[in-house]
C-alpha cells in the first residue's frame, strides 16, 4: 500500500490541474489568512471552511478581474507590513494576533486600509453569495443564519 | 440603411414605452419599439443576490453591460468628472431590458397624492430650488391610474389609506397578506394612532389576466419574477402590443439621434442594430428611455432649429434631475420577525407625506423588502458595530431574523443645476456622446430625511425594538433608480420641456413619456405614476396624431 501511494503521488501531482485560476499558492495563502480573520470559524464554519479563497480566485478570473492587478500588487505589501509589525507573515500568525494586526490596518494605523476593506467586501460576497460562485460551500452561511430553505438551497451544488 | 416608414418610433421598452406602444398599436398605429437591452427570461438570472438589480457586484443582471456603456459623474463642487460604469452605484442605472426597471423592480404601486402635484402652491419654493406645480392635477391622472391598476395588475385594499385622494375604482386584486413583521408593525402603528395599510403592489395576489398569483418567494426586489406574478410591462402591455401585429419590438437597438425636417419636427430615428446604423422614418417619436437617457438623446439630436439639442432652446433639457432621499431606521427585536416570505415589504403609512411642521413634503413610510445576506452584512449594522471578525459573524447569525427596517423615499426639491448633459469628447461603444451627470441634494431634503428617520425610529420602538438606529440620506448625487424630472412638464416653454400632454414644446411630433416629465417626484416609488402618465400621454398622442394624419 505504502509503496503504491509513494509511486502514485508524483504522477497525480503532475497531472493535477493547478489549484487556483489566478492566484499563486503564495498569494492564496495570504488571502486565506486574511479571509479567515475576517470571518473566523466558531461553532459554524468561517470563510476558510466555506472556500472564500475559491470565490475570490474564481471571480478574479471573471467579473472581478479589474481587481487582479491590485491583488497582485498589494498582497505582498500587506504581508510584508505584517512581518514588519509582528515579525511573522500573516499565514504564520495566530488568529488572535492576526486580528489585532488587521484591526490596526483597518483603523489606518498601519498602511493598507483600503485594500483590506476591499478584501472584507469580497469576503462578504464569497461567504454570503450563492455557492455557485465558488464560496459559501454547502451553503454554510445560509445554514448558520437558518435561511437555507428560504434561499432555495436543497443541498448539492447550486 | 433606410427602413420602410412606420407611424411611430417608441424608444425604450420600459414602463412608459411599454404602455405607449400598446396604446398606439391598439389604436391602429404601426409602431417600432426600440429597446437597447434584450428580452430576458427568469432562468437567465435566477435568484442570484450578487448579480441582481440591487447588488451588482458580479455584474448587472438586467443590463446595460459595463463593456459598452459609461457615464461621467461630477465628483464634488469643482468641475471634475469621473467615469462610471453601469455596475457602479454612481452610474444611476435603471436596467436595460424589455420591461426596463419594471422587470426587476420591487413593484410598489403608489398613486401620488393631490399635494404632490401642487408642491409650489402648497409650500412655496425654498431658496435654490425650482419647486413647481405640475400643469396637471391628480384628478386629471386619476382615470389613468385606475387604467394602469386594472390593465397591468395591482393588488391592494381600496379605502385603507385615509390620505389617498378619491379613486374611481377599487383595486382589481386583494392586497397581499401581512408578513410576521408586518403584523407586529401594524399594531404598533395603530397604537401610535397612525393609519397603517397594506402596500399596493404591481404583483398578482391571485391569478389575474392569465398570470398566476405570487408564490411568496423571498427574492423580489432586484430580481426577475419566477412566476410572472410581478406585473412588469415585459409580461403585460408589451406582449399585448406585439400581439396586435402592429408593434415591432426590436431589441438590442440603440438610438443615436432623432432626425428632424426643415420645420424642426421629427422625421426619423437613427439607431444602431449591432454595429449597423439604421434610419427609421416615422410620423412621430416617443422617447421613453429614462430620466438620464431621454435627455441624453434629445441633447444628442441637434439640428439647425434645435442647435442646442431637440427641445432645448430654453436650456431646460436635462435640468432638475431628482431621485429620492431615502431615509429611515432599523430596529433589533427580541423575537424572530423573519418568515422568509416575499415580497416582505407589506405595510405603510402616509401620515407623514405632507403636513410636517416646517417641512415641504415628506415620504410614505414602509417596511423594507427582504434584505438578502450580503446586503444585510454590508448595510445593516448599528453605528460603530464591527464590520468583520467574530462580532460581525455573531450579529449576522443572531440578528438577521430579528431585524426590521422602515424607510421612506423622501421627495426631493428640484434643483436647476442638478442635471444631465452630454460630453461631446467622450463617446460610448457606438460613438454616441455619453451622459454627464451633476447632482447634489438640496439641504432641505436632508432636513426632511431626518424627520422621516425619526418617525421610522418611533414606529420601531413602539413595535418593541430593543435597539434602534436611523439612516439619513446624504448630500451626495441624486437620480438613481427613481430618477426623474429632466424633461419637465409645463405650460411655459421657457421653463419646461414638454407640455401637459408630454409633447416637446415647439415640435408637433416628439414626445417624452417616462419619469423625465415629473415636475416633482412624490414621496413615493414612481412606477405607477410613470405608467399612469403614459396612459394619459397615449390618450393625447392618439388624438393629436390622428388629427395630424387626417
Amino acid at each position: 500500500m505504502k509503496r503504491r501511494s509513494f509511486v502514485a503521488l508524483p504522477a497525480t501531482a503532475a497531472l493535477a490541474a493547478p489549484k487556483y485560476k489566478t492566484l499563486t499558492e503564495a498569494e492564496a495563502a495570504i488571502v486565506i489568512a486574511l479571509t479567515e480573520a475576517i470571518i473566523p470559524a466558531d461553532k459554524d464554519p468561517g470563510a476558510k471552511e466555506a472556500g472564500v479563497v475559491q470565490f475570490i480566485d474564481t471571480q478574479l478570473a471573471g467579473p472581478l478581474k479589474r481587481y487582479r492587478p491590485r491583488y497582485r500588487r498589494e498582497l505582498p505589501i500587506i504581508d510584508e507590513a505584517c512581518r514588519a509589525a509582528t515579525g511573522k507573515p500573516l499565514a504564520l500568525l495566530q488568529l488572535s494576533e492576526r486580528t489585532a494586526f488587521l484591526e490596526q490596518v483597518d483603523k489606518g494605523e498601519i498602511a493598507g486600509g483600503p485594500f483590506f476593506q476591499l478584501i472584507v467586501d469580497h469576503t462578504m460576497q464569497g461567504f454570503y453569495g450563492a455557492p455557485k460562485h465558488g464560496g459559501n460551500r454547502d451553503a454554510a452561511s445560509w445554514k448558520m443564519m437558518g435561511i437555507e430553505k428560504a434561499m432555495g438551497y436543497h443541498g448539492g451544488h447550486r | 440603411m433606410r427602413l420602410d416608414p412606420v407611424d411611430a418610433v417608441v424608444i425604450g421598452a420600459g414602463a412608459g414605452g411599454g404602455v405607449v406602444a400598446k396604446e398606439l398599436a391598439g389604436a391602429g398605429f404601426r409602431v417600432a419599439l426600440l429597446e437597447r437591452g434584450r428580452l430576458q427570461k427568469y432562468s437567465e438570472t435566477g435568484h442570484d443576490e450578487l448579480r441582481s438589480q440591487r447588488t451588482t457586484v458580479l455584474g448587472n443582471a438586467f443590463g446595460p453591460d459595463d463593456e459598452r456603456h459609461l457615464r461621467l459623474v461630477r465628483l464634488g463642487d469643482d468641475n471634475e468628472f469621473r467615469e462610471t460604469l453601469p455596475s457602479e452605484g454612481s452610474y444611476g442605472n435603471v436596467a436595460a431590458c424589455v420591461g426596463g426597471g419594471t422587470f426587476s423592480f420591487g413593484a410598489m404601486a403608489w398613486r401620488f397624492l393631490e399635494k404632490d402635484f401642487r408642491m409650489r402652491s402648497t409650500y412655496g419654493a425654498p431658496e435654490g430650488s425650482t419647486l413647481e406645480d405640475w400643469p396637471i392635477a391628480y384628478a386629471d391622472l386619476e382615470p389613468f391610474y385606475s387604467k394602469a391598476e386594472w390593465e397591468i395588475g395591482v393588488s391592494g385594499k381600496a379605502g385603507a389609506n385615509p390620505f389617498e385622494p378619491p379613486r374611481s375604482k377599487p383595486y382589481p386584486m386583494p392586497a397581499l397578506p401581512y408578513s410576521k413583521e408586518g403584523s407586529v408593525l401594524l399594531t404598533a402603528a395603530q397604537r401610535l394612532q397612525w393609519h397603517p395599510f397594506p402596500i399596493p403592489m404591481l404583483i398578482n395576489s391571485v391569478a389575474y389576466r392569465g398570470r398566476p398569483g405570487c408564490i411568496r418567494c423571498p427574492h423580489c426586489v432586484g430580481f426577475a419574477c419566477e412566476s410572472h406574478s410581478k406585473s412588469s410591462t415585459a409580461v403585460t402591455v408589451i406582449p399585448e402590443a406585439v400581439k396586435t401585429g402592429l408593434c415591432d419590438l426590436r431589441t438590442e437597438c440603440v438610438a443615436k439621434e432623432i432626425l428632424t425636417d426643415g420645420r424642426g419636427n421629427a422625421s426619423a430615428v437613427a439607431y444602431f442594430q449591432g454595429s449597423e446604423l439604421r434610419e427609421q422614418p416615422c410620423r412621430f417619436v416617443v422617447v421613453s428611455a429614462s430620466a438620464t437617457e431621454s435627455p441624453r438623446l434629445l441633447l444628442n439630436s441637434k439640428s439647425r432649429l434645435h442647435a442646442r439639442g431637440l427641445g432645448n432652446n430654453s436650456d431646460w433639457v436635462g435640468r432638475n434631475l431628482q431621485g429620492h432621499a431615502y431615509s429611515g431606521a432599523y430596529g433589533l427585536f427580541p423575537q424572530d420577525l423573519f418568515d422568509g416570505l416575499g415580497p416582505a415589504a407589506c405595510i405603510a403609512v402616509c401620515d407623514f407625506n405632507h403636513g410636517n411642521p416646517g417641512l415641504r413634503g415628506g415620504a410614505r413610510m414602509a417596511n423594507e423588502f427582504i434584505r438578502l445576506p450580503y446586503l444585510f452584512a454590508r448595510s445593516v449594522r448599528p453605528p460603530g458595530a464591527p464590520r468583520w471578525g467574530l462580532a460581525h459573524k455573531q450579529f449576522q447569525r443572531d440578528r438577521y431574523k430579528r431585524c426590521a427596517g422602515i424607510k421612506g423615499p423622501v421627495q426631493e426639491m428640484p434643483v436647476f443645476t442638478n442635471r444631465v448633459e452630454v460630453e461631446e469628447n467622450r463617446k460610448d461603444h457606438w460613438g454616441i456622446p455619453v451622459a454627464k451627470i451633476t447632482g447634489k441634494r438640496h439641504p432641505h431634503d436632508i432636513e426632511i430625511g431626518r424627520f422621516i428617520a425619526g418617525r421610522a425610529a418611533q414606529w420601531l420602538e413602539e413595535a418593541g425594538a430593543e435597539q434602534v438606529w436611523t439612516t439619513v440620506a446624504g448630500k451626495g448625487s441624486t437620480g438613481g433608480q427613481h430618477q426623474a424630472g429632466t424633461c419637465r412638464m409645463g405650460n411655459d416653454p421657457k421653463t419646461s420641456v414638454v407640455d401637459r400632454t408630454c409633447r416637446v414644446h415647439q415640435t408637433d411630433n416628439v414626445y417624452v413619456v417616462d419619469g423625465s416629465v415629473h415636475v416633482t417626484n412624490g414621496g413615493f416609488n414612481p412606477a405607477l405614476t410613470i405608467l399612469a402618465t403614459a396612459y394619459w400621454a397615449s390618450h393625447h398622442i392618439v388624438s393629436q396624431q390622428r388629427k395630424a394624419q387626417a
